[in-house]
């Protein structure tokens, strides 16, 4: 690089010192806490001179008989998760794009994405009252329909796929505004060259909508990878019980019930590593994916 | 609330490992000087709280009591919580309201808050306190911190101050019902800390059943427990809210299981079962009983809470417990009981006061009769109690000067609320609104007894028609009971609380028969219950869930405890038995 593009870009790069600081101080700073995960630490001693356990953390949670259920149910459930928030609001943007009348496209588009504002306090509040065998008016309807009713909440065969569809109910919303910001930035001549072909709004949708999005759908979903071991601690805690314990119990919820006793921050250290290392293996292969794939780099 | 704080702790980690971090390296460069520093603080520490050298300078003082005061004045620091929901009397503030001007008046002691946080964060707060060495001389610490701060030998001994400088009251308050207080500060034989709760079995159960529904069907008062199922039957089958409905449940339940409202504690103690383990405890608060050789046995795997799970399972079947109890949590067992589905609560002393604190005034008709817990055969009921174990301790750091200051404002203290009550202290009206003083005290005390004494003081001069006996927190009860019965139906909780029959004769009751359960260890957890005990107590609750609900056949108790004896509970027990603190 020249002396003279070093000097014109001078000023930029003095600009980006604050950020840097700030992410040093706050990002990495922090990672010293790590040795936490390896040490018996008490606060008053601080983290130098706690006494170092070594893997002893890691090997009391391998050994915690409910390790291995924990860790598939949050797969399982995360990746539940995963499919339902691709394609519900893939879908749904789709079909809201055909709809002509502005009016109740918008109101459709306004209420399905209220429930994102609502937290899963209140959410599992009123999934209580509206899943409940006894007075809830989905099993009045299953009922009506004829069959057995169903213990959503209680029943753990039940619970991890109400879990999956409740999370999907209050986030497709969301997801829909992203497809359709995707769907509306089409180039509207290729509809136009569809049309003189002899497409119809099926063949459209077909071979002009869903190839142009293909790219930011894939581009999604593999950035969700990341997430896989996140299975929504919010709403798990709000809406379980112990007789689900045993398919809806996830990683965040068994760890904040076991450490919550007895503050014992090195074995959550331990479990917050744990998550990190496999969150970062999975985000750098989604990110590899979704540059394969759908040509997305940040670099 | 309970989200909030389990997100802190979940995410929270990495946001508190930075703090530590930047608090330890600061603590580290500053070890030295600190220990300088402590050095140097102890030796006049020494000098002045024996009082050896009184009076060096003419007008200079120093107590040599209880009593006295310091001149010149001297500086203390603490730390404070704040209580976001009190609104403040005008013109109050932690920093200076009536309890420091009064400690500034009369003790010479100037209280200054070092730093002041929101409830939420306190605890968060003293970690890196405690994590940083940089210790105020006195402040509030939750148990476990306490025993944190002992191992680390940070905080100071206060056996002797605590023998010259407590007065008799201060001293009555930690050493009444057996001095359960005392001990459990007490560590190897010196007092560490200054318990600030505990010592009282506040948290005795009592039977609520809505009295409107007994007197619908012609059901007298429980005196058994198989009068409790049946009433419990009753109230399901026989439509005691005469609405031709088949709506109503008998026995109140959450998923919690154990806890002050709709628990299953009472019901269990019934039985002489004195099992506690609630799905959103610790799992580090268990009841030991002593067996007949001498050694403790945990409560919960007795064959007495078998029989009870029995009876409590044959209620869930018959459809007299709420059949989705394992969904809910408290507040919606509450909407229940409220809404008038629920006839039966175990439950703590304040329950009249939360949830069932408006039914009186706002369903036409309803009305809860309180009644001590009843027996399933002709032994009394035990009622049991985790409240004699204090939670939190006010501890002095090892550099305090005036290791003696804070028990001379507990003094002053326990004097304003306890001995001689002035309301000043207690609560001020400004333009017709109540604001708490009390909670503004920088330190606090309780005296253990003192509300059913107040019931008692308050139902004497009901009878009497004297009031002058009356200090004027008993005479603020007696004119609520007052009110109540001129028709003020808004007062139906007081009333339940002071009158004759309520909540808190019954608890004195309780004391007075010696009906209450505590457990054979006064100890802190142990080692394995902190790592053992949450998965221990998963185990439990499930357990006690399946069998209710019949999804577990009765036996599967015993099972269960075989299972709890081989994976923790054995060594918690052996530990229990060498901790010497079981009484």
């Amino acid at each position: 690089m020249s002396r003279r593009n070093w000097r014109l870009e001078l000023p930029l790069h003095l600009m980006l010192v604050p950020g840097i600081i700030i992410v040093l101080l706050f990002s990495y700073g922090p990672m010293v806490g790590i040795v936490i995960a390896f040490e018996n630490f008490i606060p008053v001693k601080g983290i130098f001179h706690s006494k170092w356990v070594g893997l002893d953390h890691f090997r009391y949670i391998y050994n915690l008989s409910e390790t291995r259920v924990v860790l598939r149910n949050t797969v399982f459930i995360a990746f539940m998760k995963i499919i339902g928030g691709l394609f519900a609001p893939l879908v749904t943007a789709l079909l809201l794009n055909e709809i002509r009348k502005k009016f109740y496209k918008r109101s459709v588009q306004t209420i399905i994405y209220m429930p994102h504002f609502m937290s899963w306090v209140i959410m599992a509040g009123i999934l209580i009252d509206v899943l409940s065998p006894t007075s809830g008016i989905v099993n009045q309807f299953i009922e009506w329909l004829g069959f057995d009713k169903v213990f959503f909440l209680g029943d753990d065969k039940w619970f991890p796929y109400v879990l999956a569809v409740t999370d999907v109910l209050k986030e497709f919303g969301f997801g829909t505004v992203v497809y359709l910001a995707a769907i509306t930035a089409v180039n509207p001549s290729l509809y136009e060259a569809a049309v003189l072909d002899g497409a119809n709004r099926w063949k459209q949708t077909l071979h002009v909508t869903i190839p142009a999005i293909i790219p930011i759908t894939i581009l999604l979903t593999t950035l969700a990878l990341g997430n896989v071991l996140n299975a929504g601690f919010d709403q798990v805690f709000n809406l379980y019980n112990p007789s689900v314990y045993s398919t809806g119990d996830i990683l965040d919820t068994y760890v904040y019930r076991i450490g919550l006793a007895s503050a014992q921050y090195g074995v959550a250290t331990a479990v917050g590593l744990f998550k990190s290392v496999i969150s970062l293996v999975l985000i750098a292969l989604s990110y590899f994916l979704a540059y394969r794939f759908a040509n997305y780099r940040i670099f | 609330m309970v989200l909030k704080k389990a997100k802190v702790k979940v995410k929270g980690s990495a946001m508190l490992s930075l703090l530590l971090l930047m608090t330890t390296v600061t603590a580290c460069t500053n070890s030295d000087n600190s220990n300088a520093v402590s050095n140097a603080g102890n030796s006049p520490s020494a000098s002045t709280s024996t009082g050896e050298s009184p009076a060096a300078t003419p007008g200079n003082s120093v107590p040599s009591g209880p009593e006295g005061k310091y001149d010149p004045p001297i500086e203390v620091t603490t730390v404070r919580s704040l209580n976001q929901a009190a609104e403040l009397a005008p013109g109050e503030t932690y920093d200076e309201n009536i309890w420091t001007k009064t400690f500034e008046s009369d003790l010479g002691i100037k209280v200054k808050n070092t730093w002041k946080v929101n409830a939420e964060q306190y605890q968060n707060k003293i970690a890196v306190t405690m994590a940083s060495g940089d210790m105020p001389d006195f402040m509030n610490v939750d148990a476990q911190q306490f025993q944190i701060l002992v191992q680390a030998g940070t905080i100071a001994d206060l056996t002797d101050v605590y023998a010259k400088y407590a007065s008799d009251l201060t001293k009555s308050s930690f050493e009444g019902s057996n001095s359960l207080r005392l001990k459990a500060a007490t560590v190897d034989g010196k007092i560490m800390g200054i318990p600030a709760d505990g010592g009282e079995a506040a948290d005795t159960q009592l039977i609520y059943i809505r009295k409107d529904w007994l007197n619908n069907l012609g059901l007298q008062p429980p005196k058994t427990m198989d009068d409790v199922i049946n009433i419990a039957m009753a109230f399901t089958k026989n439509d005691p809210d005469k609405n031709g409905k088949n709506d109503t449940y008998g026995l109140s339940l959450d998923n919690n299981l154990f806890n002050g409202w709709s628990g299953l504690d009472g019901f269990f103690n019934g039985y002489h079962a004195y099992p506690f383990n609630p799905t959103k405890g610790t799992g580090t608060s268990l009841n030991f009983i002593k067996g007949a050789d001498g050694k403790v046995q945990w409560a919960d795997v007795q064959p007495e809470v078998k029989t009870a799970l029995g009876k409590l399972a044959d209620l869930f079947k018959q459809g007299a417990i709420y059949p989705e109890f394992s969904v809910i949590d408290g507040n919606k067992s509450a909407e229940l009981v409220t809404s008038g589905k629920v006839g039966i609560t175990f439950g703590a002393f304040w329950v009249p006061t939360w949830p069932i604190n408006n039914m009186y005034k706002d369903v036409p008709g309803a009305d809860w009769g309180i009644y001590p817990l009843v027996s399933s055969d002709d032994q009394p009921a035990l009622s049991q109690s985790m409240g004699g174990l204090p939670s939190h301790y006010f501890v002095v750091s090892k550099k305090s000067k005036h290791p003696e200051a804070p028990f001379l404002l507990l003094n002053t203290y326990i004097e304003k609320i306890y001995g001689h009550f002035d309301k000043n202290y207690h609560t001020v009206t400004v333009d017709g609104k109540d604001y708490g003083e009390f909670g503004l005290a920088p330190i606090n005390g309780g005296l253990p007894g003192n509300n059913p004494r107040a019931a008692a003081a308050v139902q004497a001069a009901k009878k009497s028609g004297d009031t002058s006996a009356l200090n004027d927190e008993q005479k603020n009860y007696y004119d609520q009971v007052a009110k109540f019965e001129a028709g003020d139906a808004t007062m139906w909780a007081a009333n339940k609380l002071w009158s004759e029959g309520g909540v808190f004769s019954l608890l004195g009751q309780y004391v007075d028969n010696k009906q209450v359960f505590t457990s054979a260890y006064v100890g802190n957890p142990t080692p394995t219950m902190i790592a053992k005990g949450p998965s221990l107590r998963d185990e439990e609750v499930k357990m006690l869930t399946s069998i209710i609900m019949g999804s577990k056949p009765l036996d599967y108790f015993d099972e269960w405890a075989a299972n709890w004896l081989a994976s923790g509970g054995q060594s918690i027990l052996d530990e229990v038995n060498a901790s010497g603190m079981v009484q």
